[in-house]
């Protein structure tokens, strides 16, 4: 079996096996849903609802204002608590719509039933995912319909299922193709008949046999679609990546994946577009891993998008003692928090806890950089982090950007391969928007 | 609902590889290990008393440079015992004990210490040190004579042109310094690139480019066992696998691992066969050190992608699209470069032979013409061929006249082709730089036209002055058995030639050959 990859990256330790048996269960949410107005790329949604008012589940409480923005559904029936602003998980305050949730989860008029959506236009297909309000769910949370509305959706060649889930740790996008492999096909398939002369390609990370087991039947006959086994190798998922080791293709810096024919969604998504399309469904739910030592009880949920995060803390058995570390997400990407009552928005996938902290240990282990080389081969965009750090510590901006610095996507895989325990991926988190205005300010000059 | 609890709140990653510094610096010494077991076995005691103090030393002024200056103990990084360690395995075995003290002694706390420790110096440590013990205690550092074994080298037999077993030299039974086992290093330098510590097209380009310019401008040319010979001597493995690799002073980006690769290739290549020294990776690798800093500031890759969009789409499903990239591109690139370069330089070493070869043909005829002046066109006469092929590349006249060749003789015919003269080529290997090969003319009569010299590289203002005209010019219009060398000058007999000035020895070669050129003549030209 051919497997593809791309050149760098890491093997951090998976710990998938934590939670990769754990099915989805539902959780049912008891407490107040809280709905942050701005969980996408782009403008915040405008609330529709006022204080007081009686809303259903599925029932639209603010709508996408502008182009690149998305709607948002409540996910529970209540009544709207307030309308203010409130902390989310890295501790920012931010709008929100908090609903005191009844527990019926009254659906709203017309919302799952099964809908006839063979005869649809694109145009159609396009305005349900809208209404949806799907946005990336991999992590991005970029507007769903304005990804598949390209200049030249004749030219798009590949759409590929996004089903690397290269983060150490994460499983609910593994459970959701062996439990739901339907609704990731079938998605694929809606979006497949946007685009007339694509292919979909499911890509999916050769340690979840599982997942390829199961969509490879369920793509059997069907010439439009394929599985992509890729390599078990950290950043896999990374779109760049991605789109290289399944099309052998290079995205230029800055460049969108519909340039080169290609549209990439995560398999989260595409069960979203299906659920939205053919059962008139608002993206409500999504898989959710819980996972690390940390936990009583790790496992994998389906949970109801404004749950708070403390519901899934219990719902995972709880934290032990002396736990160190909350992450958002998974432990290469996702920022440390520390505010459990934040809610769940579309772009979270995971929570991950730990007894240990390996960033504290590591600060005492840190020593001068020997320029050893190792963060050079493993990065994968090919940058060279060492002399990226060096010009961020001396704060050369020029230098910077020169390397490429502005191309960083903060996977973490310097910092995580480098023996002398540098910062680097922190380092250049800091200086990348330094970076961006530097080189707005010399695209200025150029013109003037 | 539980009572608040605190969460560290750190930047992602929030995992690490289980890589360290100490970890990578103790992948060095174990790699070193094996080579350094067989050579304590190999050379004896001393060998390891010479490593254990190499290693003290290095440790010992870290440690007190750090509690004089104040610094926390950085000795737990390991690097010291690894400078120590390297330093020792290029050390000849038998050295004084102060040789191994003062050479690491320098090496961390002038190569290291003083430019901010770890990480902060522009030079390899361990040849720093070395090469302040080969200026400052030349004559202990180059005799590799011990108890156990004596004598010289093999790179330095080699010089002597004598030969030696390559397997022996793989092996490292022979003499040397204390890392002598090529086998073992390779072993261990393998090591090192499975595990990742060291950039493995540096060695791979350092040893490929040294084998490739060796083959090309060696003295032996493309000889496989010449090559091997000088690939498992002196310290070109354990430089380029231990020392070229240091991470510290070696460059980030592949393409400048393979420029800097080659630069000590290179070097290595010129310091062998220029320079007086056996052996001069040592040097090779800190002059390349040098300009690390350079390469890394001017020659930045491209990212990810930059300059590479222009393929075509690919076929879904379509396997055979991937099958260049189940090699890593990187190897094959460099070996396609190594490959291209290589028959550049061979193409142009086969053109240049062709036209030295076509040059000195054109200076034979030009000879020829200038020895017989009325001569419109050469032959050859059949007979005299036969004889010529008949002393089978001897010496002629029995050494009667020194070492002298002849060459071939040619007939000089006038426009109507009636022999006019003949040009005897001859060869005298005994002038002062070797070979003097000139062209001597006599007329039908056998009386000496003029010589012409197609070879000679005698000393410039000295023999070289063999070559004026007015010297040349002694032969001409002499008709004798047997030209007469007078050292002292001044002659007055025709058949004796005045020496040039300080120059007896090429003098001498010239006579004699021009001797052997009228025997020749008189023998088998004289009608």
């Amino acid at each position: 079996m051919a497997v593809y990859s791309f050149k760098g990256g890491v093997h951090p330790k998976g710990n998938k096996e934590l939670t990769a048996e754990k099915a989805l269960t539902e959780l049912i949410p008891q407490g107040d849903m809280v709905y942050p107005l701005s969980q996408h790329i782009g403008k915040p949604a405008a609330p529709v609802v006022k204080k007081n008012d009686m809303v259903l589940a599925g029932q639209l409480i603010a709508q996408a204002d502008g182009f690149i923005s998305a709607n948002i559904h409540s996910a529970c029936s209540g009544k709207v608590k307030a309308i203010d602003r409130r902390l989310n998980a890295s501790g920012v305050p931010c709008d929100c719509i908090v609903i005191e949730n009844d527990g019926q989860f009254t659906p709203a008029p017309g919302v799952g039933e099964p809908v006839d959506y063979s005869g649809f236009t694109p145009q159609e297909i396009i305005a349900k995912i809208k209404d949806a309000g799907i946005v990336g769910l991999g992590g991005a949370g970029f507007p769903t319909n304005v990804k598949m509305m390209p200049k030249n959706p004749e030219e798009i060649r590949y759409i590929i299922a996004n089903g690397a889930e290269c983060e150490p740790g994460i499983t609910c996008d593994d459970r959701l193709m062996r439990e739901h492999t339907d609704w990731v096909v079938e998605g694929l398939k809606i979006v497949l008949s946007i685009f007339p002369n694509a292919k979909g390609v499911i890509a999916i990370e050769d340690n979840k046999p599982g997942a390829i087991k199961a969509m490879e039947e369920a793509v059997k006959g069907n010439e439009k679609l394929s599985v992509l086994t890729l390599k078990t190798k950290y950043p896999q998922g990374g779109e760049r990546n991605l789109v290289h080791a399944v099309t052998g293709m290079y995205m230029e810096s800055g460049a969108l994946p519909a340039s080169l024919g290609v549209i990439v969604d995560n398999v989260a998504t595409l069960a979203a577009i299906y659920r939205a399309v053919a059962y008139n469904e608002p993206i409500m739910t999504k898989g959710f891993t819980a996972t690390g030592d940390a936990f009583n009880n790790p496992g994998n949920f389906t949970v109801r998008l404004g749950t708070s995060l403390k519901e899934i803390v219990e719902a995972a058995g709880g934290l032990k003692e002396g736990a160190k570390k909350i992450i958002l997400g998974g432990p290469m990407m996702g920022p440390a928090i520390s505010n459990l009552d934040a809610p769940i928005v579309k772009a979270n996938n995971a929570l991950t806890a730990y007894m240990e902290d390996e960033v504290e240990k590591a600060e005492l282990q840190m020593n001068a950089c020997i320029r050893c080389g190792r963060c050079t081969r493993v990065c994968p965009l090919g940058l060279m982090p060492q002399q990226m750090a060096k010009a961020c510590e001396r704060g050369d901006i020029e230098r910077f950007v020169k390397l490429s610095g502005a191309d960083c996507i903060q996977c973490g895989t310097c910092s995580f391969i480098c023996p002398a325990k540098r910062p680097l991926t922190q380092l250049f988190k800091q200086t990348k928007p330094v970076a961006m205005s530097y080189i707005r300010m010399q695209a200025q000059k150029k013109e003037a | 609902m539980e009572e608040k609890r605190l969460f560290n709140l750190t930047s992602s990653p929030h995992l690490r590889s289980e890589h360290t510094v100490t970890s990578e610096m103790l992948n060095v010494i174990i790699a070193l290990l094996p080579a350094t077991v067989f050579a304590v076995f190999h050379f004896g005691l001393h060998s390891l008393l010479v490593i254990l103090m190499s290693v003290v030393s290095a440790c010992l002024t870290e440690f007190v440079f750090d509690y004089i200056a104040k610094k926390p103990n950085t000795l737990m990084d390991g690097s010291a015992i690894v400078t120590g360690l390297l330093l020792a395995l290029c050390l000849p075995p038998s050295v004084p004990l102060y040789i191994p003290y003062i050479g690491s002694l320098f090496a961390v706390l002038f190569a290291k210490c003083m430019f901010g420790g770890l990480g902060k110096n522009f030079m390899n440590p361990a040849l720093a040190g070395r090469a302040f013990l080969l200026i400052s205690f030349g004559k202990v550092m180059t005799d590799y004579s011990t108890d156990a074994l004596s004598g010289a080298t093999p790179l330095a037999i080699l010089n002597e042109g004598r030969t030696v077993n390559i397997g022996d030299m793989f092996l490292g039974n022979v003499s040397g310094h204390i890392g002598v086992s090529v086998c073992l290093l390779l072993i261990g330098g393998i090591y090192l690139i499975w595990k990742g510590t060291i950039k493995w097209l540096i060695p791979v380009s350092t040893l490929g480019s040294f084998v490739i310019l060796m083959a090309l401008f060696g003295t032996e040319g493309f000889d496989v066992k010449y090559l091997l010979t000088e690939l498992c001597g002196g310290g070109i493995v354990l430089g380029a696998f231990f020392m070229a690799t240091d991470p510290v002073t070696s460059p980030m980006a592949e393409i400048n691992q393979i420029i800097y690769g080659c630069f000590i290739g290179f070097l290595s290549m010129i310091f062998r066969t220029k320079s007086g020294m056996a052996d001069g990776t040592s040097y090779a690798i800190i002059v390349a050190n040098m300009v690390v800093p350079m390469l890394d500031k001017y020659i930045v890759p491209h990212p990810f992608g930059i300059g590479k969009k222009g393929q075509t789409l690919p076929v879904p499903g379509d396997d055979t699209k991937k099958k260049g990239l189940a090699l890593p591109t990187s190897a094959v690139l460099l070996a396609a470069i190594t490959l291209i370069a290589g028959v550049a330089l061979a193409g142009a070493n086969a053109l240049t032979v062709d036209k030295i070869a076509e040059n000195q043909l054109a200076k034979k005829l030009e000879s020829y013409a200038s020895v017989i002046p009325g001569a419109e066109e050469f032959g050859y006469d059949d007979e005299v061929v036969k004889a010529i092929e008949g002393f089978d590349g001897g010496i002629y006249g029995g050494g009667s006249y020194g070492k002298s060749y002849i060459n071939e003789a040619v007939v000089g015919k006038d426009a109507s082709g009636n022999p006019v003269g003949y040009a005897v080529s001859v060869t005298n290997m005994e002038g002062f730089d070797g070979e003097i090969t000139l062209s001597v003319g006599f007329d039908t009569e056998g009386t000496v036209l003029g010589i012409e010299f197609t070879v000679i590289n005698e000393t410039a203002g000295m023999g070289m002055l063999a070559t004026e005209a007015s010297w040349k010019a002694q032969f001409a219009g002499v008709k004798t058995d047997s030209f007469i060398l007078n050292k002292g000058g001044g002659s007055t007999a025709a058949n004796e030639i005045d020496s040039v000035s300080g120059a007896s020895v090429t003098s001498g070669a010239v006579v004699n050959a021009v001797n052997a050129a009228v025997n020749f003549y008189q023998t088998y030209l004289a009608a």
